[in-house]
């Protein structure tokens, strides 16, 4: 059954996620900045972006069509829509069913159909070399979500993201291994659909080896605004599955719970900042194979998880 | 409520009487098509109430020479029935207008009206027979009248290959289906399929020999690999509506044989539903693979076709496991998922077929690497083959993403109730189903981006409302269909749980609870997306009155020379992931690298042909072809030998009838 949760709570932190996911990539950019020795930008840096581009006016090309005006809004509530379905910390999530993290993954499914075919609407070369590589790094990169997920709802023996999280047993043998290698895998996932290094630069400013941002080339004023509302709601997504499954609240009180996964998003935002300070983009060819070592890992993961139980 | 699809058979008739009658082609079309077109109203009446009100029926009528034949319509008959009528409705109004276009080019379509309500006639009476002589020549009607609707432009030589290939597929999967039935009259000693139902204990050599060449019987008319060469050979060579019937419900009748191998082995062995497994997956993986490869649309289409039978045969193959096991909830599951997909299928994939057979009218070329910007010019096509397009790579809020879920949760369920290796078996199924489902957005995004989107590669009309009027309300009504099952699936589950509850023996009750509910549940969280989209794109145009819009030229790195034929290519868009696939696509690049300073014109091409195809059965035809050779000398056209064969045939038979 499909339930919405009847807890104020959930929907009140959802609204906060809503808020606060340009926060996260404010972090992130500041860390980086610090490990390179300067002293960067406030960590508010994206809040003001979002209403500088907001109040810009918007430039459509001429060759576009409905697409391109329809594929900001989509993309955005695509990706809200998902934050809805995920458990943050020791909130519930707002929307819970079995199988609600196919839901998930689909939905974001949905967000880059419609922003490759936004990136195809405008006719040029640049745009579509980036919607290519868009949809190759997602079909590898799909297949990873549901390894991870599929595995860990067959080892907890539930289907939704919810009670996944909560049903993770964290005093058994075996079980804290697994949960942290695959979330692992998340991470992994979280570097390639988030545009970043080493599969992506999303500083780079040649236009021929970008990816994310080269869909977006032809967007300006409240679309791109949408659009790097979005990124960032992408982001803080990936950060809140790893942090919800690295918490054994049965354990902590909500305080600490509380503690704890924000804790973990800010380690996992300097993490981002390190692998990008320390790390040169990967050659386009590489990451497919980039994505296979963490399917690899799940694999092993998985079979070493039934094979000592 | 037999009464009406008695009616509708009788209807259709006369409609297949018509060209005998009335010459005039243009006429004949619509007369031919109206006539079907309330026909199949009249048999949707009777599927949908019988569904609905789980009114079954029954009966055996006399008929010379074969004896008393069962006619029946059970649950999974009559969720096939309806729909085969359904889409057929579609396909008939559709074919007023599009084979209107032939008649203005002079070709001649008194055959092919005749030969396509034969095969709408045939495809319902093939569900609904139940006796295994007259299924065989009914099944046979279904596969002539087919080829014949297919070359209705015999003179072009592709059409009359791709027509071919369809022949010999079709009498390939016939030949396993007279073993298969024959070999059940042996056993059972009846043609009735509910004596063979009932027959129980087969010995293991028996069984072995049954499923296998029914399944490989209905495997080849469903389009499996490796038997699914013909599906893209012959649906380019079909016109629009002949294709989209083809990929609708012709292959869907192997489905409905497959399903009809449930109710014959009730305790059927595990191995089968494992080796369905693995055909299916392997369908879906490489169908999409060898789809993304293609530069035309409709080879393309068809492609997906095979891929999609793999991801019905995946629910199929649950099912089955599911039986073995004694689990009814999971049997429900894997066959909702399958049979619901099977009628999902076949609505995004006869409006994605019509759209391309719009598409086809107004540029007279199906090469994607030719096409461009044709959402501007034909607006309406351009919308319903996106919700087509979208609704086929199983994405919310649409119909595909309804059936797909259930199969995701088939195999996380089955997982969950088998032990052993089971789970992860079933996990690499479910990896494989978003493998297939990635590969489908890269496909599809492809297909539509480079033919709708960007701008014209031809130098065509830009005018718009150059498109078939004709087709608009089935265009419309198939894309509703879609956008309808996937916001409200309930109504739809409601007409496959009479099939359902036939084969897991849960009643349909309690299928409400079960089955339904949870899936009803996703209507109001697709509601909140479809609110928030709403509200955003209302704040987002409330804002852009505020600050302005502007029209401007696509960015192009400061170039200001930019010609449409610049724009990226359907190949270079595929190329890499076409690279990953190598070993099993083929692919043959011609080209020189350019060495001089001062370079002269070079070409470059790429042609990509499937391996199995060329590979296996061109070549194995080939071999065939070489060994006949040996045997060419019997036929030396000389009567006097034939005289002596027959002579010698003859004294052959005496002296095997005398020694027994």
């Amino acid at each position: 059954m499909v339930t919405f949760s009847s807890n104020p709570g959930s929907w009140l932190v959802f609204l906060t996620l809503l808020v606060g996911a340009p926060l996260l990539s404010g972090i992130v950019n500041k860390f980086k900045a610090r490990l390179a020795g300067r002293f960067g930008a406030s960590v508010l840096q994206p809040y003001f972006d979002l209403v500088r581009l907001a109040r810009k006016e918007t430039v459509y090309s001429r060759s576009s069509g409905f697409i391109t005006r329809l594929a900001p809004p989509l993309v955005w509530s695509t990706t809200a829509l998902a934050i809805l379905l995920l458990p943050a910390g020791p909130f519930s999530g707002a929307i819970s069913f079995d199988g609600d993290f196919i839901l998930l993954a689909y939905l974001l499914g949905l967000g880059r159909f419609i922003q490759i075919l936004a990136a195809l609407d405008v006719a040029s070369s640049f745009e579509a070399m980036g919607a290519s590589r868009e949809a190759r790094f997602a079909v590898f990169a799909e297949p990873i979500f549901f390894f991870t997920f599929g595995s860990m709802a067959l080892v907890t023996g539930r289907f939704s993201l919810q009670s996944i999280v909560s049903g993770i047993a964290w005093d058994k043998p075996l079980f804290p291994i697994f949960i942290v290698v695959s979330s692992i895998s998340i991470f992994f996932l979280m570097i390639t659909e988030c545009s970043r290094m080493p599969v992506d630069d999303p500083n780079t400013h040649l236009e021929l080896t970008m990816i994310h941002e080269v869909m977006i080339l032809d967007a300006s004023g409240f679309d791109l605004m949408l659009y790097q509302h979005a990124a960032s709601l992408k982001l803080l997504l990936y950060a809140l599955l790893i942090s919800s499954l690295l918490n054994p609240f049965g354990w902590l009180n909500p305080v600490a719970g509380v503690a704890l996964f924000v804790g973990v998003l800010v380690v996992l935002a300097a993490c981002l900042a390190a692998i990008e300070t320390l790390m040169a983009r990967f050659r386009l060819v590489l990451v497919p194979q980039f994505l296979l070592y963490a399917t690899v890992i799940g694999v092993l993961n998985i079979l070493i998880f039934t094979f000592s139980h | 409520m037999i009464g009406f699809f008695i009616l509708g058979l009788i209807i259709h008739a006369v409609a297949m009487a018509l060209p005998a009658v009335q010459r005039h082609d243009r006429v004949l079309n619509r007369a031919v098509n109206l006539l079907n077109t309330l026909a199949l109203v009249f048999g949707l009446i009777f599927s949908v109430n019988s569904l609905l009100t789980s009114q079954l029926w029954d009966a055996r009528w006399p008929l010379p020479f074969v004896g008393r034949i069962h006619l029946a319509c059970d649950g999974i008959t009559l969720f096939f029935l309806f729909t085969f009528q359904l889409l057929s409705l579609a396909g008939s109004v559709y074919a007023i207008g599009y084979l209107e276009h032939y008649v203005e080019r002079g070709v001649r379509i008194r055959w092919h009206l005749m030969s396509f309500t034969l095969l709408i006639l045939s495809l319902q009476l093939v569900v609904v027979v139940q006796h295994a002589l007259v299924f065989l020549i009914v099944w046979e009607l279904m596969a002539v009248s087919a080829y014949f609707s297919i070359v209705l432009e015999k003179n072009r030589p592709k059409v009359r290959r791709g027509g071919f290939w369809y022949l010999v597929a079709t009498h390939a999967s016939a030949l396993f289906l007279y073993v298969f039935f024959i070999v059940l009259h042996d056993r059972t000693g009846s043609w009735d399929f509910a004596d063979i139902a009932s027959q129980a204990g087969w010995d293991s050599g028996t069984l072995a020999l049954l499923l296998v060449s029914g399944f490989l019987g209905f495997a080849i008319k469903a389009g499996f690999m490796p038997f699914h060469s013909w599906l893209p050979n012959a649906h380019p060579a079909a016109p629009a509506h002949i294709s989209g019937l083809l990929s609708a419900i012709n292959i869907k009748a192997g489905i409905y044989g497959i399903t009809r191998m449930f109710m014959f082995f009730p305790t059927g062995p595990e191995i089968f539903g494992w080796a369905l497994l693995a055909a299916a997956l392997i369908s879906a993986i490489c169908g999409v693979w060898y789809a993304l490869v293609q530069h035309e649309i409709k080879r393309l289409l068809a492609y997906h076709s095979v891929e999609n039978v793999g991801i019905i045969g995946l629910g199929l193959a649950v099912a089955w496991l599911g039986r073995c096991l004694g689990a009814p909830g999971l049997v429900a599951l894997g066959l909702a998922g399958a049979l619901l997909h099977t009628l999902n299928h076949a609505i995004f994939k006869a409006l994605l077929f019509f759209g391309a057979g719009n598409v086809y009218l107004h540029t007279h070329t199906g090469d994607i690497e030719k096409l461009g910007g044709l959402a501007k010019t034909l607006p309406l096509t351009g919308i319903s083959f996106l919700i087509g397009a979208v609704s086929i790579c199983g994405l919310p809020p649409f119909n595909g993403f309804i059936s797909e879920f259930l199969i995701y949760k088939s195999f996380f369920q089955g997982g969950n109730l088998m032990g052993g290796l089971v789970p992860l078996v079933f996990l690499v199924s479910a990896v494989g189903l978003a493998f297939v489902g990635g590969l489908a957005v890269a496909c599809f995004t492809k297909l539509y981006g480079i033919v709708f989107l960007g701008e014209n590669r031809l130098k065509l009309s830009e005018r718009p409302g150059h498109e078939a009027v004709s087709s608009f309300p089935v265009l419309l009504g198939l894309a509703t269909l879609c956008i309808w099952i996937g916001f409200a699936p309930g109504g739809v589950l409601r007409l496959v749980a009479p099939a359902i509850s036939q084969i897991s023996g849960i009643p349909t009750a309690r299928m409400g609870g079960e089955l339904i509910a949870p899936l009803d549940g996703l209507t109001p969280v697709f509601a909140l997306l479809l609110a928030m989209t709403l509200l955003t794109l209302g704040i987002k145009v409330w804002t852009q009155k505020r600050v302005g819009v502007r029209l401007r030229e696509t960015w192009g790195c400061g170039y200001q020379s930019v010609t449409a034929r610049m724009q990226y290519s359907a190949s270079s868009f595929a190329e890499e992931l076409i690279k990953l696939g190598q070993p099993m696509l083929g692919l043959k690049l011609r080209w020189k690298p350019i060495a001089q300073v001062l370079p002269e014109p070079r070409v470059f091409k790429s042609h990509s042909y499937d391996q199995i195809e060329e590979g296996l059965w061109v070549r194995l035809n080939r071999t065939i072809g070489h060994a006949l050779m040996l045997l060419r000398w019997i036929q030396s056209g000389n009567i006097r030998h034939y005289v002596l064969y027959i002579f010698a045939a003859l004294i052959v038979y005496l002296i095997i009838a005398f020694v027994w």
